[in-house]
């Protein structure tokens, strides 16, 4: 066989690939097998929640916060028990981000509220008084996405089975009867806010991005 | 001994020579072990290479080629039937037992986890913490405190405790009469104190505003009659009867440690539960520096 070999240069190429893949492949493969899955309990985001991952992103929240928190006592004890690989499971795509110059994100829904949120979007300095991050006061009057947030969750439904119940579906109906179940998630978070426009706002059937962003904050735990 | 030995000596103590000159002039210290071990190396490297090389530029000068030849003529260039020499042998067969105890026992499955060092760091931390502090002095605690409070607390109810005007709970008084109101009027099941639950509509009208006025006034001057229907919980004197149910008059261990455990959702907003953030010393460190924060 190796005499073979050596008379075929373009075989011994491959089988040299196979021995050296498999040594990376008995290291890799493993872990990620067992690390790539959901946590137990883990749900998939709603789609107010999506909405805000939305927000999150086009503001770039991730230039300045991570949402990655490492295994050593100094992170674990300001922000809580280490990340798992499982958390992301539904996250497409994830916000570890690189770069902390505000707090890392990954369980604030732990130890932070709505009413917090609330004055800290409108005026970071009002809570945290050395803060530099900026006031993100148009999220107040810009309205969420909510119908591509909705389209997302039908999308990551198909695509990647993702386990939403029969309601999420990629038809006009579907999102017609799903859409006051968005509407309540949101005024559960708009009765805790104090802004009168954000609450008129959710009243009358639009939902203010910060609503949003709240929610998908609040799920981070 | 021919004129190829003689050149390759010289060549070996001209090597060694310089290498010892090296270390002379730069004063290099042979009681160190790693030094000497270090120039031993080099003298060593210059002796096995003269010596090496003078081996088989002698063999390249008188050997002759010879055994079996093999089938293979690689463009007319042959390959004799050669045993592989057993050093050889024995480190591929040494290498290929290394492997499959690596594979098997050794690092991938048998893998460091940061995790693992995570919990035992954590474990002996936490050890020697509890062991620390177990008799901790009340400046002590005091001071832990407010390292707590200024990390953990601080963002909500701000840096002096003041509650930031209204957006969280006010550590320079205990109560204002917007507070109690509101809890009068829903009632309170949230802190889990024996007492139990504390139903809506204790009092109403006059009877709910004088009390609120009551208490918010820090109870001082001459309790209203309406008073009794808290203090059958409260205690007479408002101090929640020794940790039965919530002390009205300031924040003692008891309250602190059951809304740091437990959350609150009052008329400001809501609090998250801080239990797993804190140990039980770190609790009792808060409330210590918490009762400094008295307005008066």
């Amino acid at each position: 066989m190796f005499h073979w070999l050596e008379k075929n240069p373009f075989f011994f190429s491959v089988g040299v690939f196979v021995v050296i893949a498999f040594a990376g492949l008995i290291e890799i493969l493993p872990n990620f097998a067992e690390a790539s899955r959901p946590v137990v309990g883990l749900k998939p985001y709603s789609v107010l929640e999506l909405a805000g991952k939305n927000i999150y992103m086009k503001d770039q929240c991730i230039a300045c916060h991570s949402q990655l928190i490492r295994p050593f006592k100094a992170e674990t004890d300001r922000y809580g028990q280490y990340s798992l690989s499982g958390e992301y499971a539904y996250d497409r795509p994830f916000l570890w981000g690189s770069k902390r110059t505000g707090p890392d994100l990954h369980r604030i829904g732990n130890y932070r509220t709505t009413d917090w949120h609330e004055n800290h979007m409108w005026e970071p300095t009002s809570v945290v008084p050395g803060s530099i991050m900026p006031a993100y006061k148009h999220m107040f009057t810009n309205i969420a996405d909510i119908e591509t947030a909705y389209a997302e969750a039908v999308t990551v439904k198909n695509v990647f089975a993702t386990p939403y119940g029969d309601e999420i579906k990629g038809t006009r109906a579907a999102w017609e009867a799903h859409k006051p179940a968005v509407l309540a998630e949101a005024a559960k978070i708009a009765a805790d806010m104090k802004n009168k426009d954000v609450k008129d706002a959710v009243a009358a059937g639009n939902i203010p991005e910060v609503v949003a962003l709240i929610a998908y904050l609040n799920r981070l735990k | 001994m021919n004129a190829l030995m003689i050149k390759g000596l010289l060549f070996a103590a001209i090597l060694i020579g310089a290498t010892i000159y090296v270390v002379n002039s730069m004063n290099i210290d042979l009681s160190d072990p790693i030094n000497m071990i270090a120039m031993i190396g080099a003298v060593a490297i210059a002796v096995l290479t003269v010596g090496v090389s003078i081996k088989y530029i002698n063999q390249m000068k008188t050997d002759t080629a010879g055994g079996e030849l093999a089938d293979e003529s690689w463009d007319g260039i042959g390959e004799y039937k050669n045993e592989v020499p057993s050093g050889w042998a024995y480190s591929w067969l040494g290498t290929a037992i290394w492997a499959m105890w690596y594979m098997i026992s050794g690092y991938p499955v048998n893998a460091f986890s940061q995790i693992g060092q995570w919990n035992e760091e954590v474990k002996a931390y936490n050890t020697k913490f509890e062991e620390m502090h177990k008799t901790a002095d009340a400046a002590t605690l005091r001071q832990m405190g407010e390292s707590i409070f200024l990390v953990q607390c601080a963002p909500c109810h701000g840096t002096t405790g003041d509650g930031l005007s209204g957006k969280a709970q006010d550590f320079t008084s205990r109560m204002t009469e917007a507070q109690v109101l509101a809890v009068i009027e829903k009632g309170s099941n949230q802190l889990g104190y024996p007492m139990g639950a504390m139903p809506p509509m204790m009092a109403t009208g006059q009877d709910a505003k004088d009390i609120a006025k009551y208490i918010a006034g820090g109870m001082k001057g001459e309790q209203p009659a309406s008073f009794a229907a808290c203090a059958s919980c409260h205690g007479a004197d408002g101090k929640g009867m020794a940790g039965m149910s919530p002390n009205l008059t300031g924040y003692d261990e008891t309250l602190v440690g059951n809304v740091v455990k437990n959350g609150k959702k009052g008329a400001l907003g809501r609090m998250p539960a801080y239990h797993d953030r804190m140990t039980p010393v770190q609790v009792k460190a808060l409330s210590a520096y918490i009762q400094t924060l008295k307005g008066e």
